[in-house]
């Protein structure tokens, strides 16, 4: 979330465009990261 | 010495491209409202699950943080969108590029979304947290997930024809610089919530009951 706090401000300040696209996929690649995390088991379904 | 004129040839980089058409300007207004009430859409939804959270006092589990997360990496390319043209810096391409942003953390968000969606969709499993207008809040971020999705989509194709355009009245502009600030202000909120959820945690428990920053010092339940 600090990331993405770091981003929105980079983005208001006029951060260049290189600098706003690397933080924008640092944040998504921590949010994956934090899904994979969470994500333990395989589901208990069958279709 | 090669007679041949690079901007003739079809393979070379400077070759001459098709002049493109000239953005309609009531298209192009409209599509820049769009992406303000694209920002605005989701700063409701965040202060709805805010609402959800501390008015119903039920705590958002780590998928339900996740989703919001990849709603904020899906908004804030509409935000970069809509101060790139306020400050008259936004091209047809950024505008693109923006949109594509947003395309794959709403993809991405719409899968964290299916997956909590299946964890619960057994019958008589009565699934995390209260349902909101008969649906409960994953499904609801799985729908404007998708809205997103064909948003931008729509946005993609029409891009030939309108590229946003921010207007030029004082009070419009007020109006479009106040959505952003909201929105920022909404992620601190996040910042501040995740902070008092996870305490000196690193990440949240499975299925929070308290504020555990507030436990850890001791100040509150």
């Amino acid at each position: 979330m600090i990331v993405l706090m770091a981003l929105a401000i980079a983005i208001y300040r006029g951060a260049r465009a290189g600098v706003v696209v690397t933080l924008w996929v640092v944040g998504l690649v921590a949010m994956l990261l934090l899904f994979r995390y969470h994500v333990t088991s395989p589901l208990d379904l069958s279709f | 010495m090669s007679t041949t004129d690079s901007t003739l040839d079809p393979q070379s980089p400077m070759r001459e491209l098709p002049i493109e058409p000239q953005p309609n300007p009531v298209l192009s207004r409209i599509m820049f409202w769009g992406a303000v009430a694209f920002i605005l859409g989701y700063c409701a939804t965040l202060l709805g699950a805010f609402g959800v959270q501390l008015g119903l006092g039920e705590f958002p589990c780590p998928l339900c943080m996740v989703q919001r997360y990849a709603m904020i990496l899906a908004t804030l390319p509409a935000m970069w969108i809509v101060i790139e043209d306020l400050r008259g810096t936004l091209t047809r391409g950024r505008y693109v590029r923006s949109l594509g942003l947003s395309i794959i953390a709403s993809v991405c968000g719409a899968v964290e979304s299916t997956r909590q969606i299946l964890l619960h969709i057994k019958p008589g499993d009565p699934g995390y947290g209260g349902a909101v207008l008969g649906m409960h809040l994953y499904t609801w971020a799985l729908i404007t997930f998708v809205i997103v999705i064909l948003y931008c989509g729509v946005a993609m194709t029409l891009n030939r024809y309108a590229v946003p355009l921010a207007p030029t009245t004082p009070a419009l502009r007020g109006v479009a610089w106040g959505v952003c600030w909201l929105f920022i202000a909404i992620i601190a909120a996040n910042v501040i919530a995740i902070i008092l959820l996870e305490g000196f945690a690193l990440v949240l428990p499975d299925d929070p009951t308290y504020y555990n920053l507030l436990h850890q010092l001791g100040i509150g339940v």
